[in-house]
This record gives C-alpha cells, structure tokens and sequence, in this order.
C-alpha cells in the first residue's frame, strides 16, 4: 500500500478562479526520495504543503478530493500526530528562523510537542552532532552564515524526528559546498533512516541522481511521475523541457545517444568511447585533444576594443562596528563590457564589498572610485544614474500601483521624464504585458525583472546584482542571463554575486573568487571554472582530463563531446 | 544583524533581568501601569517613577531609558500645554491672557498646571514599564509563554514580538535599496524628506505582512499552539520570581487599602488639596515594593552565594 495517496487532490486558494492543484493523483511508498520540478507557480510548493496539512488549514481557501497518509485521510489526523510525522524546510531560513538561539531554535517543535526535557535533551545532542552544530548552540542565529542558518531550521526539523521530510528548495541560498552538505545530509537520513524525503529543487545538478521518483509539475498538474529517469530525462529531452541537470542535457542536445545522467557515468562513457578511438588507432592530439588557447578573450579579439575603466577597488578593506573584518586588501577594476561573477562561500564578504562599491558602506581603508571619481565624496543617490544595484530582495523595491509606474518613479528620482524609455525597457525586459499589473502580484521571476527595470531606468553603466538567480527555475534563469549578456552588449559592465555556479558559467565573461574577505583569483571563467572541485559546472567536471582546453559553456561543451561521438 | 537581540546574548547568562521568569515581569509592568492609572496622588506615582527608574537603572540600563525619556518628556510638555490652555478650571490665577478667537480668555491656573503636570508623569511611568518590557522581557520567552494557548491571539502577539527586531533590519535594507534607487530621503525640506519616506514605510509594511506570514507558517508546520508544552531551558520559577510576586502582590493590596481609606486620591481642582504625611509613608512603602527588583539584582551582583540561591 502507498504510504502517501493523492487522489483527485484540486485546490484554490482564497480568491483565485484558477485551481493552484488540478485533479492531482500521486502514490508514494515509504522511504522514497522524491524530487518535485516544475517552473515557477506550478502547483509543487502548494503539493507539498497539502501534504504537511498547511493546506487548506493555514492558508484558508477550497480543497476537494483525498489526500492520505498511511492508509489515514490527513483531514483526520490530529494536528500534534500530522506534525510529529510531517517535518517542512522552507526556503528562506531567515523567515523561518523563530527563537533568538540556536538551542532554543532545536527544541521549539519538540516542546510544542509536549515533549520530556530528557528525550529533548537527548535530540539536541544527536541532532546537533549530525549537523556539526554542538558548537554553536548558545550563539544568537542571526550571528550565523546562510547555511548554518538553514543547518539550524533542518536540525529544529529533524529533532522532531518526522517520518517524511519536507524540503522546498532548501539550498537556494546556499553556496555550493554547504548545498552539498545538506544534501549530503538528506540523503543519508533517507538511506540510513529511511526517512521519506519530497525535495522540491531547482538545481537540479545538486539532487537529480539523488533521487529514486521524480515528478514533473505544469499549471498544477503532474505531467511525468516515474522511478525510472532514464524515462524523465528522455521525456525532457524530446519536450525540450528545461528540467534536465547539464549532463543529461548536453548528450541529450548532442545526440549522443546513450545519456548519462552523472558527471560520474558521462565520464565513464567519455573514457570507453576515447578507448574504442585509441583502439581504432586514432591520434588523441590530433582528433579530440585540443591545445588550449593561451587566453580566450584576447582570441575572440575583445581586449582589442577600446575599453572604458569604469571602477576601481584599490586596497579596500572594511570593518563592522562590532569589529569583525569583512574585507582585507581588496583590488578590482571594471571596464565597459565586462561581465565579472564574484563567488565565493557564505560570509566570504562578497555583499560587504558590493555595498562598498555601491557606496552604502565607505571603506575602512582604500578607495573605490568610479570613472575616476571617489564613490564616498558623492551621496549614494547621485550614483543612481550611473550604478545600479539590484538587492537579493526584488520585492524591496516594488509598492507602486503598476509596473510602468515603478519605472517611472525612478525616473522621476533622478528627474528624468522619459515616457519612451519606460515603453523600451518594458519591452526589452519583457513586461509590456504587465504595465497595467501590481508588480507584487506577479511571479518571482516577473518581479525580479520589474525590479530590474526600475534600476535600469536610470541608465547606468555599472549594474550591480546581488544573488538575482535566487529562486528563480531553469526558463527563467536563462531570460535573466540574456538580458544581462544584451546588457553587456550594450556596453555596460555587469557585477553579479551567485552561488550557482552553471548559471555563472554560462553567462558570465570573468569570475572572481572571494574567501575570508578578500578577493584571492580573477579571470576569465574559462581560467577560473575549469581547475575547481565545488566552484566548477558539470561539464566541466565531465571534461576534466579529456582535454586541454576549458570547457564551462554547454555550447563548448557539445562541441567537444562532437569529437567522441 | 541585529543589536535588539545581541544584546540579550551577550549578557544573557550572568545578569539577573535576563534570567527572570517572563510572567514575573510581565506581572511586575501590569501592576505598574495599572497602579498607574490607579492612582491620582503625586506622592504615589512619584513612588512608582523612581521604584521604575531606579529598577531600570539597577539593570543598566540608563542610555536606552534616556532615548525613552526623551520622548517622554516631549510628549508630557504636549499634555501639559494642552490641560494649560484648554483647562479653565482651577482658582490660582497664574496668568490672565488676551482673549483669543475660538479659545476665549487664556486663562492659566497653578492647579492646571499640577494636573497636567501629574498626567505626563503618568505618561513617563508607562513609557518607562515600556521601555524596561523591550529590554527585559526576551521575545523568546514570551513566545514560550503563550505557546501553551491555541488561540490566534496568542500567535498575532507572538509573532509580532518576533517581528518586531526584523522589522528594524528591514527598515535598514530597505532604506538602502530605495536611496540606491534615487530616493533623497534627506532632502533639505523637511516635507519632502518625509514623503520621501513613504516608500520606504510601504515597501515595509508589505514585506512585513508578506515575513509575518512565513514566520507563522513556520510556527504552524512545527506544531505551535497545540496546547500543553513543555519546557526544554531554565525559565522555571525560582525563588527569585517568587519573592517579586509576593512583593508586588503586597504592594497592589496596599495600594487598593489606601485607596479604600481615600489616601491614594487627589483633587486638584479648584483648589489643590492639602498633601498629607499619611499619603508620603504609603507612597514610601509603595516605592519600597516596587523598587525591590532593584535591591535584589543589587544582591545578584554583589554576593555570588545569593545569585545561586534565589
């Protein structure tokens, strides 16, 4: 018997005409690792929630058909025993995060649960371990990085010992080495413990291989359910859907007929194939071993153009009030044109030094200076028109009644009256169609690009984004990343923050490696991306050793794997 | 992040306000600001401004109360100008104006003046039981307090404490990002730079209600409210809290003694009464009851024996 069966599942949220889950039939059994994709706005983070009965109980609204868990309508189940067996990872920990400290944090939910201090004191310490949080357990959680924040709510989850384990897109915010641990972390709860994991994920070269069911979600209705991904990824592939990792993608676009579905197993593939062409007698050098080129920019014949210097970080370092170094001797310098990725481990600086740049923080020692202007000796709303900023929070600058008038406001800031530069950019950003809409009402994406829009209103050279892929799915992680290379076309530098490392190497010109406070390697993404362990995409991982030449694109990538086929 | 709640870690295990039970103090600022309320009589709120102040102080915590008090007194001068010109009652004419348009005759009276006088100290008194509520009662606990409650109430109250810290960083954030957008929230004319803030209020009070609504969800998917909790920490009621509960027990009975003897009412018009030296012991007794906190957190610092005792 299933031990989770949705049959027939439809809801609306209060007010909505339209149903967020139409007619949703699923059956999970016990111990299951499933992941759930689907684009933004699909019905998967209201599936989940229906299964940890927040719906219709919390958010109000109508629900119609059966939802059970072991063998019991969840609509029966009292709320104490649902809770003690459904345990929910959100996505932003800092809105999830209740208690001032970390031990109070862990012992919430049991508490709520009415359980003995022993039992409790017992969790703490299992769960504490499991996760390396012993140490932390009297700090304060708003003193923790981003990943020992979402550690602490998997650890407040789990001290509650539920039997299915809920995480809706838990690593979003996290760089990749802390990701991997957390989902290092699942993964041995659902193999060791057999506790049943439902993962909702949008990088899907974290969880993919993970995963024994995957089930694909489009305007609330579960278009694929299967425990055989060869099926989803040949699915994916003949529907173009953007729900592929990179691997599969690549031999899936190159049609290479076998499709791997790891770095591991494409790999092995690559090796068996360039044995067969040794064996054939080929030249490794002469056929698919490529010498690199000594720099890929400067053969694209990009250092040749006349360049503008736009900005120049020269020694900045910066300390907080309460005396903790966020930035040690820092350099940089952007011209005109440039795409620059700034990476690096949770608390590594990278906001501090976007915000010295930006001019909200003034360096405690050094100078950033634009078009040769030092930053401080102006107020940071007269930077507007020159550099943008756009914050991880899109919905920080929205409040207005439409999305033409957000763009228009910031126009009027800068006491620019341009009613045909809010008509372009809504038509380059693609919002025409909302002009008349609330931004707020419109999906993470939408917002994202409304928020775009209003820093772009300004017409600066330098745009600087702090984490914009936060959130966002596949689809609109791609918009995102060509309006940013048009941008680039256009001549504007672009400094971008992200810990998704794929969508860096895809679009960006230059990486740039931040760690403890300082920026410790810059290059062009190929020099960067192609040596490292965690920092790297998969494809460059499945090319490592194949050959000389860097490869981090997807394009590059399959125009290597050309030369295994 | 946030210096609102850093500063309960940083001195959360040695001193005493922070290791009271939150219904104790909760207890301690109802029977203030209802005493406050209570009483008309100088001599009695004084008694309960210098037992506050003085129990603010013992905690250190002098700076916050001054940026209260600050407040305080601007709005206590409101009070008084306004019970000064409108209150014609009174028989000690101090000044006799012009007659003005729609007000009539000014006409300041001493016994105005004292009135208005005791009703902004009142209004300092519970600005003061505010101030201590926001330094010595930790969200935390009262989140833990009223966790045992399944009503809604209990959740709207919760969260807004919560809220409340969050609410600060994201005033900042948001701030941020407005002023990078060009909004001059520091324009030379103080009108404009005040409407210059309404986004900034309106993008916060959105994302307040947008943040309050994951926090509760939060709470909801980790079984708050479910009805009898228990305790992990060493929020238990020591001696401590006892002692300041039977002390503030005998100080509101007191208080309601004197009242049924008419010691603790005043009249201030039209002619000031007589203040009595009965109404002075009360008041001193009063103050005793109330300043106790303040005596004992004085013993806490200095005699590590009685720390581990009470």
């Amino acid at each position: 018997m299933a031990y989770i069966k949705v049959e027939d599942l439809t809801y609306y949220y209060p007010e909505q005409e339209l149903p967020a889950l139409d007619k949703i039939n699923l059956s999970l059994n016990k111990g299951e690792f499933v992941l759930i994709l689907g684009s933004s706005g699909c019905g998967k983070s209201s599936l989940v929630r229906a299964l940890a009965g927040l719906l219709p109980d919390f958010y109000g609204g109508k629900m119609g058909g059966h939802l059970y868990l072991d063998g019991q309508e969840i609509r029966t189940i009292k709320r104490a025993s649902l809770v003690n067996k459904v345990g929910m990872v959100f996505q932003d920990p800092e809105s999830q995060l209740i208690m001032s400290n970390v031990e109070r944090e862990l012992v919430l939910g049991m508490e709520n649960l009415g359980l003995p201090v022993s039992l409790m004191q017992r969790r703490v310490m299992e769960v504490g371990d499991a996760l390396a949080l012993n140490s932390y357990l009297q700090e304060n959680v708003n003193d923790l990085s981003g990943g020992l924040k979402q550690k602490v709510v998997l650890a407040s989850v789990l001290a509650m010992q539920p039997d299915i384990l809920i995480l809706d897109e838990p690593t979003s915010q996290l760089d990749p080495v802390t990701a991997e641990e957390i989902l290092t972390i699942v993964r041995k709860l659902n193999e060791d413990q057999g506790m049943t994991v439902i993962l909702i994920e949008q990088r899907l070269e974290r969880c993919f291989h993970l995963a024994d069911r995957v089930v694909v979600m489009e305007k609330g209705q579960i278009v694929q359910n299967t425990t055989n991904l060869e099926e989803i990824v040949n699915w994916a592939a003949n529907e173009d859907s953007p729900f592929l990792p990179p691997i599969p993608r690549l031999f899936a676009n190159s049609n290479f007929g076998q499709i791997p579905l790891t770095v591991k197993a494409g790999r092995q593939l690559l090796e068996s194939r360039s044995n067969q062409k040794r064996s054939y007698g080929e030249s490794q050098s002469e056929d698919w071993r490529v010498t690199p080129r000594e720099n890929p920019r400067e053969a694209d014949g990009e250092v040749t153009e006349h360049r503008e210097l736009l900005l120049q970080v020269e020694k900045v370092s910066y300390t907080y009030e309460n005396g903790s170094e966020a930035l040690k001797d820092n350099y940089l310098d952007l011209f005109t044109g440039d795409f620059l990725v700034l990476m690096g481990e949770n608390a590594a600086g990278k906001t501090t030094l976007l915000k010295n740049i930006r001019g909200l923080l003034h360096p405690s020692e050094g100078s950033v200076r634009f078009g040769g202007e030092e930053i401080k000796k102006k107020p940071l709303e007269e930077w507007a028109g020159e550099i943008g900023y756009l914050s991880q929070n899109p919905g920080d600058y929205l409040f207005l009644p439409t999305v033409s008038a957000e763009i228009e406001f910031t126009l009027e800031n800068l006491h620019l009256t341009n009613s045909e530069r809010v008509v372009s950019l809504m038509e380059k950003l693609g919002l025409t169609k909302y002009a008349r809409s609330y931004a707020r009402d419109l999906s993470s994406g939408e917002r994202q690009r409304v928020a775009l829009a209003t820093v772009l209103a300004g017409d600066p050279k330098l745009i600087i984004l702090d984490e914009p892929t936060r959130g966002l799915d596949y689809a609109l992680k791609a918009q995102l990343g060509e309006i940013l290379q048009n941008l680039q076309q256009e001549g504007r530098a672009i400094l971008l923050v992200t810990h998704d490392v794929e969508f860096a190497a895809e679009y960006a010109t230059d990486i740039a490696l931040m760690s403890q406070g300082k920026i410790i390697a810059r290059g062009s993404k190929e020099e960067i991306l192609s040596d490292l362990t965690f920092f790297s995409p998969q494809v460059a991982k499945l090319f490592r050793n194949f050959t000389d030449e860097p490869v981090v694109t997807l394009a590059k990538g399959k125009s290597v794997l050309e030369r295994f086929r | 992040m946030n210096r609102y709640l850093d500063t309960y870690q940083q001195r959360e295990r040695e001193e005493m306000r922070y290791r009271l039970h939150p219904a104790t103090v909760l207890l301690y600022l109802t029977a203030v600001v209802f005493l406050t309320l209570f009483f008309k009589h100088p001599f009695f709120l004084l008694a309960l401004f210098f037992a506050v102040g003085l129990v603010i102080l013992s905690f250190e915590l002098y700076k916050e109360w001054m940026a209260y008090l600050k407040i305080g007194f601007s709005f206590m001068l409101v009070i008084m100008l306004i019970n000064v010109f409108f209150v014609r009652a009174g028989s000690t004419v101090l000044y006799l104006g012009p007659v003005l348009p729609v007000f009539g005759r000014i006409r300041i009276t001493f016994e105005a003046v004292c009135f208005g006088t005791v009703m902004g100290l009142k209004l300092l008194i519970i600005i003061s039981a505010f101030c201590l509520f926001m330094y010595v009662v930790h969200p935390d606990g009262i989140l833990r307090l009223l966790g045992g409650r399944s009503d809604k109430t209990a959740l709207a109250l919760g969260l807004s404490l919560r809220l409340f810290p969050l609410m600060r960083a994201d005033f900042l954030r948001i701030t941020e990002v407005q002023r990078c957008r060009g909004v001059n929230l520091y324009e030379r004319s103080s009108w404009k730079g005040v409407s210059k803030t309404i986004p900034v209020i309106r993008v916060l009070l959105l994302s307040s209600l947008e943040r309050a609504f994951q926090l509760a969800e939060s709470l909801q998917a980790r079984g708050y409210g479910l009805g009898k909790r228990s305790s992990f920490s060493s929020t238990e009621w020591r001696l401590r809290d006892r002692f300041i509960e039977i002390g503030l027990l005998l100080g509101v009975f007191l208080s309601l003694f004197l009242a049924w003897r008419g010691q603790a009412d005043f009249s201030y018009y039209p002619r000031l009464q007589s203040l009595e030296s009965s109404a002075l012991v009360g008041a001193v007794f009063i103050g005793l009851v109330f300043v106790f906190p303040a005596f004992l957190n004085w013993g806490w610092k200095k005699w590590p024996t009685l720390r581990s005792r009470i």
